[in-house]
């Protein structure tokens, strides 16, 4: 019965912050807007013939029933609907995203917050990782990584590799907030009264960061999302699944650029775009919240 | 004056600094060990397919010269202190993509195309993207800051691999200004075509460079860090003093709005040797990061080893020089 309360009394908490975002920023009303309707679009990929990944399979004599929606936006090549790849593409991006911001924001926060609650040797330590990993180039690491994975590499995979190269940033910063916070007289008080670590981190320290930690995680699934379309167009993606980047990797094989083969080229590129710049309205329309200096 | 702490707080700072360069070496040799490719097996593979039939002793033997030179003889640790030796002395052996070049000649072949490409753009992005930034919060009410904001927000977003897609389609394809591949120049070295050709081949990796960080990320962080500026007090009471806006730009915003970004200049300069992967590899530009993805592709250690030792080395110096710098720019902060 508590936990029935606290659950209740949270989502009410949660709904009624999401109001108030909603109502102080444009950015972030147009934000949520489009990133809803592009995953709607991405919904429907539910709905996904099973012929869909192969029906140039199909032998002649018994094609597969295609509907009009096949057909919504021409067809790839090899006589796969485009249609089809995009809505399968724009949920598998955003998967690999969902785990990348799951695993990394939350790592690096993690590590930040005890990094700079315990301090001492812990925090040289950990600082030492974060440091030795913030020196290694991002983009070649995942590279090389991607390239070693390469014939286990699945989705979930994928976003856990992306993580590697995500989570020290966030976490150096992390650490940096908890140093300040930690300085201040109401941890002192919690401290002196008795009250645990983890207690202290979940209620003193924590609602402090909660901001800074929804925007850092907005700006993870972007990064997610442009590394996995980066390593695509090298290759290194898994070039069996549909994701945006390996869309867009099929399209370059096959020259659609250059062949005016434009409504193959043109979905994947506009989704990237319009999501980017969504979830980028997003974490702006966020950060005006929590810091109303930035409300120009 | 020289005071203990200040002794103390270098010294600690270099042991980092040494201790880190190594542990990040060893991570790298580690995963490059773990490619599946092996180059070796790749150089006598296709010495058979030309179809001369070679003696089986001379190719085994063949085979374990190769290993020989490419330092990949013996157990894991025996080839790391090899490979850490040949890290110390920056010399890494001859590189298996274009044997019997050593990797070190190869690397100092493509590295002035990479460095000049990016000092150029990184540079000129920042100044222009700064100044702009910080003119556009100064000015939030006109109607040309509000358009400028408009279009970094919508292109910060945007990676800068789909811009060299868009770029390559329209100045290469549709109307043919530039061409698709930007190879080396083929006109003599130093004479006035060369350089011709050499702006001709660069001019859009560079603009796909230039676009999303000058009017994105440059452009974003320094207004916001003006926005900051323009709500501190001793804004505030300057402008009260009825000071020019000019001189307010000048002493109040820029020197404020310099510090942070001079950092993160630091940061993106140290982090050029890493070569930009994706724009090479899009534009065939013959820079670093078109060699990584070669050498890494094809399994070649040495390359691949000396192209990211030089990246860590680049970020971790940088990362060293602003820490021993900082306390000297910023009075506010002191050397614990």
């Amino acid at each position: 019965m508590v936990s029935y309360l606290r659950i209740k009394n949270s989502l009410t908490a949660i709904s009624k912050g999401f109001t108030r975002i909603w109502r102080t920023s444009l950015k972030f009303r147009l934000g949520f807007t489009i990133f809803i309707a592009i995953l709607c679009l991405g919904a429907i990929s539910i709905a996904t013939p099973g012929y869909y990944k192969n029906w140039y399979y199909f032998r002649k004599d018994t094609p597969p029933q295609l509907t009009s929606l096949d057909f919504l936006f021409g067809i790839t090549t090899n006589g796969r609907s485009v249609f089809w790849i995009l809505v399968n593409a724009i949920i598998n991006s955003l998967a690999i995203a969902a785990v990348t911001t799951l695993i990394a924001s939350h790592l690096g926060l993690f590590i930040g917050m005890v990094a700079g609650i315990k301090g001492g040797w812990i925090d040289r330590v950990l600082m030492f990782i974060t440091d030795t990993f913030v020196t290694i180039p991002g983009f070649p690491l995942l590279y090389v990584l991607s390239m070693t994975l390469r014939p286990i590499l699945t989705l979930p995979l994928l976003g856990l590799l992306i993580s590697i190269t995500s989570w020290p940033w966030p976490a150096r910063q992390v650490r940096a907030i908890v140093l300040s916070l930690r300085e201040r007289d109401y941890v002192t008080v919690a401290r002196l009264s008795g009250m645990g670590t983890a207690k202290i981190i979940i209620s003193e320290i924590f609602p402090h960061l909660l901001g800074w930690h929804l925007i850092n995680a907005t700006n993870t699934v972007l990064y997610s999302i442009g590394s996995e379309a980066g390593l695509a167009i090298l290759g290194l993606s898994i070039l069996q699944e549909d994701t945006l980047g390996t869309m867009i990797y099929w399209c370059q094989h096959f020259g659609a650029l250059y062949r005016g083969i434009w409504w193959w080229i043109t979905p994947p590129i506009t989704a990237l775009i319009i999501l980017f710049v969504s979830l980028y309205l997003i974490s702006a329309g966020l950060q005006e919240y929590f810091n109303p200096r930035l409300r120009g | 004056m020289v005071s203990k702490h200040l002794v103390q707080y270098i010294v600690g700072r270099v042991i980092t600094y040494v201790v880190t360069l190594f542990t990040a070496f060893t991570i790298i040799f580690l995963l490059l060990k773990a490619i599946p490719t092996s180059i070796v097996e790749l150089i006598v593979e296709s010495m058979r397919a030309t179809g001369t039939v070679y003696d089986p002793r001379a190719l085994i033997e063949l085979r374990e010269a190769l290993y020989e030179i490419f330092g990949l003889r013996g157990s894991l640790l025996e080839q790391y202190t090899t490979f850490l030796r040949r890290f110390l002395s920056m010399d890494f052996g001859p590189s298996m993509i274009s044997f019997p070049t050593p990797a070190r000649e190869l690397v100092l072949r493509f590295l002035p195309w990479t460095i000049g490409l990016l000092t150029f753009t990184t540079i000129l992005s920042w100044v222009i993207g700064n100044i702009l930034g910080a003119l556009a919060s100064l000015f939030r009410k006109s109607s040309a800051s509000k358009i400028l904001r408009g279009v970094a927000l919508t292109v910060y977003p945007i990676p800068y691999y789909i811009l060299a897609l868009i770029l390559i389609f329209l100045l290469c394809y549709v109307i043919p200004v530039f061409p698709i591949g930007g190879g080396a120049p083929t006109a003599p070295f130093l004479s006035l075509e060369f350089w011709r050709q050499v702006v001709h081949r660069s001019f859009l990796p560079a603009i796909s460079i230039i676009i999303p960080s000058m009017f994105g990320w440059w452009f974003l962080s320094s207004s916001t860090l003006t926005l900051n500026t323009l709500s501190e007090d001793y804004y505030v009471y300057g402008e009260l003093r009825g000071l020019p806006k000019s001189y307010l730009f000048k002493k109040y915003v820029l020197r404020n709005i310099l510090l942070p970004q001079t950092t993160a200049l630091a940061l993106a300069l140290g982090g050029i040797f890493g070569g930009a992967l994706l724009t090479e590899a899009v534009f065939a530009y013959p820079g670093l990061g078109l060699l990584l993805y070669r050498s890494v592709g094809s399994g070649d250690y040495g390359v691949a080893l000396s192209i990211l030792s030089l990246s860590i080395i680049g970020i971790s110096t940088a990362t060293l020089i602003i820490d021993l710098a900082y306390p000297l720019i910023d009075p506010r902060v002191r050397y614990r």
